[in-house]
C-alpha cells in the first residue's frame, strides 16, 4: 500500500503556510504540470525534488535543481533519508515532511471537538496533548513580543506567558520584508526615534542612543547633526533608525525577559471558550521528543492576537495574470524576493513597470536609480498611477505636501495620532466620523526625503522615469517565460492603450483582510464577532474583543487586524506598544489577573533595570 | 512631542512644582523671596500661553511641538518676564544676571526632564498628551 505524506510548506517570505497530505511518491518544484506539488517561485527549479518512501524509511532526493534542497543547512545530493526532526529548504519554503498513518484524520483542519462555541475541557484532555498558561499571545512577532515585555515589565512572571508563533525571531517576518522591499539593516526604517519595541519608555530613542554612539567613536560632528535633526523635525528631515539598530535592541531585549522560553514553535488553527471559563488554543506544534508536527491545545485566562498581515497582496489583474501563468520572474510584488529584476536590468537593461507610490515605492525607485548608475544598459520606469494627485489632503488647518504625484508625511499618519489631539479624537469619534478620520489622516504617502526627490525630479527631466495614469486591465504575454508582459490600460477618460514591459514591480501592498486569515475567518464566523467600519475587528478603546469575554478571562488584540477601530497607527512599533499599554491596563483592573500597575517609583526602578540590562 | 491643552498645564503645573522649585530654592536662600515669585508669575502666565502654543501647533499637519519651539516659547516667555521685571517693575528690584540665569536655569532643567524623567515615571504620559492623571 503507498504510504501519505503530510507536506508542511511556509513560505518565509510571506509566511504562507499550507498543508498538503497526499500521496507519495511525490515530485516538488515550481512547474505545473510535472509536479504533484507546486512550489511557484523562481528560486524553485521546475522540478526540484521527490519524496519516496521505501516501506521503512521516508526519503527525499534532489533532482538536479538549481538552488539545490538542504537538510538542516546541508545540501542533500542524491537520495538521503528524512528523519522525523529535519528541516527542509528549498527557495524560500520551509517544507515539514512526515509520513501519515491514519490520513483521514489530518484532512479536516478543525477536529469535531472544535466545531462548538463552548468546548468541553474533559473531552479535548482525552484526545490532545495539552498544556496552560495564563497569558498566551498569539503571532510571535513584534506585535506579541511588545505585549509580552509590558506584561514582563509590568511583574507578571516570564513562565506564565506563551508566544504561540512561526519564526524564533520576533522580528523575522518583519525583517525579511523590510530586506525584500529594499530596506537592509544599515538603512533607515520609517519610525520615530522613541518607537522602541525593545524599551516602553521610549527613552532612550534611537536618536539619542546613536548620538551616544557616534560621540563615543569620536564622530562630533554626526553626532551633532543627529541632535540637530531631532531637535528641528519635522523642519529638517525627520530622524529614523536604522533597521539593523532596532533589530539589534530587539534581540537584547528579548535575552533579558527570555523571550526564548516564552516563545513556542506553533501555527494557530482556532481559538474556542471553554466549559472551565478560559480559552482553548488549538494549534500545530512540534513534538519535542519526535520534531513531529502535531495538533496540541493551550488553555489560557489572557489572550493576545497580535498575527499581523496574512500575506502580501496583488492588484487583481496581475493576480490574475499571476494565477493563469505562475510568472513569479517578470511580475514580482515588492515585498517578494526579487534581486533578479535589478540582476537582469543591470545586466540587460529593460522597462520596469512600478505599481503604488508609498515608501516602498520610493525605495524601488531609488534601488531602479542606483541600478541605472552601474551600468550602461539603457533601464526605464514607467510609474503607473490610477490618477493624478495635485492636491495634499487637508484636515482643518494642516495641509500635507505633494509633488510629481507624490504625497508626503513624515510617517504613516499624523504625529498626533500616536498620542496627540489627534488620538483623542478618533477614539471620541462614533464608527462613521472614524471611518472619515482614517482616509483624511491615511492613504498612501511617502516620507519627505530629499534624495528620493531628487531621484524623481532628475528622472523626469532625464526622461527614464516616467508618470502615466492609467488603470491595468488586463495582463498577457506572449512566452512563458521570456520576453516583455503587455499591459493593456484604461486612463480615466476612458481610452485604451497598452504597454510592454520587462518587469512589473507592485509595491501597493500588504493584505490585511481578515478573511484572508484563516485562524480569523474562523473566530469571527464561530462567535459572529462585530466588525469595525473598515472590516476589521472591532476593539474596545482598551483594544478587547467584548464579545470573547468569557467569565474573567479576557482576549485582546493589537496590530492591522484592529485598524478602523479607535487608533490609527495600530500597526507602527509605537502603536504596538500603546496597544500592550491599554490592554495591559486594562488587565491591571481585572483582579483576577493579578497584573500590577506599573508607574512612579516602580517604573523608575524598571527602568534602571533596563538601564543595566537585568532581567525584569 | 505632541501635548494636547491640558497635558501642557500638567506637565507644566508637575515640573514647576518639582524642578522649578529645587532649582529656585538656591536663589531662594540667596537673593529672598523674589525668584519663587518669578517662578510662580511663569507658571501662570504660561498656562495662558500654552493656549495659543496648542492652537499654533494645529497649523502642523503633524500636530507636532518640535524641541525647537519648545526652544522659542522659552525665549518669548522670558522676553514676557523681562518686561514684566524691569518694564512695570512687577517683582521689586531684581539683577538682570540672576534673573537670566535663574529662568534659564529652570527652563533647561524642565525641558531635560520633560524629553526623559516623565516618560519614565508615567510610562504612559506621552501617549496622552502629557497628562499625568
Amino acid at each position: 500500500m503507498n504510504k501519505t505524506i503530510k507536506l508542511t510548506l511556509t513560505d518565509l517570505q510571506t509566511q504562507d503556510s499550507q498543508q498538503i497530505v497526499t500521496q507519495l511518491p511525490v515530485t516538488i518544484g515550481r512547474s505545473k504540470s510535472k509536479n504533484s506539488v507546486v512550489l511557484p517561485h523562481p528560486m524553485v527549479s521546475s522540478q526540484h525534488a521527490q519524496f519516496s518512501h521505501d516501506g521503512r524509511v521516508l526519503w527525499v532526493e534532489d533532482l538536479d535543481s538549481r538552488n539545490g534542497t538542504q537538510i538542516n543547512g546541508r545540501t542533500v545530493s542524491g537520495r538521503v533519508p528524512i528523519l522525523p526532526k529535519d528541516d527542509l529548504l528549498a527557495g524560500p519554503f520551509h517544507i515539514f515532511a512526515e509520513v501519515v498513518e491514519d490520513s483521514d484524520k489530518l484532512l479536516s483542519s478543525i477536529p469535531n471537538l472544535f466545531q462548538f462555541e463552548t468546548v468541553v475541557e474533559e473531552q479535548i484532555n482525552a484526545q490532545f496533548p495539552t498544556q496552560q498558561s495564563r497569558f498566551l499571545t498569539i503571532g510571535g512577532g513584534i506585535g506579541s513580543f511588545v505585549w509580552a515585555d509590558t506584561l514582563v515589565v509590568s511583574g507578571v512572571d516570564p513562565a506564565d506567558i506563551v508566544a504561540l508563533g512561526m519564526e524564533k525571531k520576533p522580528y523575522g517576518r518583519y525583517q525579511r520584508l523590510c530586506f525584500n522591499s529594499q530596506i537592509p539593516e544599515h538603512e533607515r526604517l520609517r519610525s520615530n526615534s522613541d518607537s522602541c519595541p525593545d524599551n516602553l519608555w521610549g527613552w532612550p530613542g534611537y536618536a539619542v542612543r546613536e548620538i551616544g554612539y557616534e560621540s563615543a567613536k569620536g564622530r562630533l560632528f554626526k553626532a551633532f547633526g543627529l541632535a540637530w535633526q531631532i531637535f528641528n523635525e519635522p523642519y529638517v528631515q525627520t530622524y529614523t533608525p536604522k533597521a539593523g539598530a532596532v533589530f539589534d535592541s530587539i534581540d537584547q531585549e528579548a535575552d533579558r525577559i527570555q523571550w526564548d522560553k516564552i516563545w513556542q514553535f506553533g501555527r494557530v488553527r482556532a481559538i474556542r471558550k471553554t466549559d472551565h471559563g478560559r480559552y482553548a488554543i488549538l494549534y500545530s506544534g512540534r513534538d519535542p521528543e519526535t520534531g513531529q508536527s502535531e495538533s496540541h491545545v493551550y488553555y489560557c485566562n489572557w489572550l493576545h492576537i497580535a498575527i499581523g498581515y496574512p500575506g502580501i497582496k496583488l492588484l487583481k489583474q496581475l493576480q490574475d495574470y499571476r494565477d493563469e501563468t505562475h510568472d513569479f520572474h517578470r511580475l514580482v510584488n515588492a515585498y517578494e524576493e526579487h534581486e533578479h529584476v535589478y540582476d537582469q536590468l543591470k545586466q540587460h537593461g529593460g522597462t520596469v513597470v512600478v505599481r503604488g507610490r508609498g515608501i516602498v515605492a520610493s525605495r524601488i525607485i531609488q534601488k531602479v536609480h542606483e541600478t541605472r548608475q552601474r551600468t550602461d544598459k539603457p533601464i526605464f520606469v514607467v510609474h503607473l498611477m490610477r490618477s493624478p494627485k495635485t492636491a495634499g489632503n487637508r484636515y482643518r488647518l494642516g495641509k500635507r505636501a505633494v509633488e510629481h504625484n507624490w504625497e508626503f508625511q513624515p510617517f504613516n499618519w499624523p504625529k498626533a495620532a500616536w498620542g496627540g489631539d489627534l488620538r483623542v479624537t478618533l477614539e471620541r469619534a462614533n464608527d462613521d466620523k472614524r471611518d472619515a478620520l482614517l482616509d483624511q489622516w491615511g492613504g498612501t504617502t511617502t516620507a519627505d526625503r530629499e534624495d528620493w526627490k531628487e531621484i524623481v525630479d532628475s528622472g523626469l527631466q532625464e526622461g527614464w522615469y516616467q508618470i502615466i495614469f492609467d488603470n491595468i486591465t488586463h495582463a498577457s504575454a506572449d512566452h512563458p517565460e521570456i520576453g516583455p508582459i503587455t499591459l493593456t490600460l484604461k486612463n480615466e477618460s476612458g481610452e485604451d492603450g497598452f504597454i510592454r514591459a520587462n518587469f512589473i514591480i507592485d509595491a501597493t501592498g500588504l493584505d490585511s483582510d481578515i478573511n484572508s486569515h484563516s485562524l480569523l475567518h474562523d473566530l469571527v464566523g464561530r462567535y459572529n464577532l462585530p466588525l469595525n467600519p473598515k472590516g476589521r475587528l472591532h476593539v474596545s478603546n482598551h483594544f478587547e474583543l467584548e464579545a470573547l469575554a468569557h467569565g474573567p478571562s479576557r482576549v485582546y488584540a493589537s496590530g492591522v487586524c484592529t485598524l478602523g477601530g479607535p487608533y490609527a497607527p495600530v500597526d507602527s512599533f509605537l502603536g504596538l506598544q500603546y496597544a500592550a499599554q491599554r490592554s495591559v491596563s486594562h488587565l491591571v483592573r481585572n483582579s483576577e489577573s493579578g497584573v500590577r500597575e506599573l508607574g512612579g517609583l516602580r517604573s523608575l526602578y524598571q527602568w534602571t533595570r533596563w538601564v543595566r540590562g537585568v532581567q525584569p | 512631542m505632541t501635548p494636547v491643552l491640558i497635558g501642557r498645564w500638567q506637565t507644566r503645573l508637575f515640573l514647576m512644582l518639582t524642578f522649578g522649585l529645587l532649582v529656585t530654592i538656591p536663589f531662594v536662600i540667596a537673593g529672598g523671596i523674589n525668584p519663587a515669585i518669578v517662578l510662580a508669575f511663569v507658571t501662570v502666565t504660561g498656562f495662558f500661553w500654552d493656549v495659543l502654543y496648542t492652537f499654533i501647533q494645529k497649523f502642523h499637519w503633524d500636530h507636532d511641538w518640535p524641541a525647537s519651539f519648545q526652544f522659542g516659547a522659552g525665549v518669548w516667555e522670558f522676553i514676557i518676564l523681562f518686561i514684566a521685571a524691569f518694564g512695570l517693575g512687577v517683582f521689586g528690584p531684581l539683577n538682570l544676571f540672576n534673573l537670566f540665569f535663574h529662568y534659564w536655569a529652570v527652563w533647561l532643567t524642565t525641558f531635560l526632564a520633560s524629553q526623559s524623567i516623565m516618560r519614565i515615571i508615567f510610562p504612559r504620559w506621552r501617549f496622552f498628551g502629557g497628562r499625568i492623571i
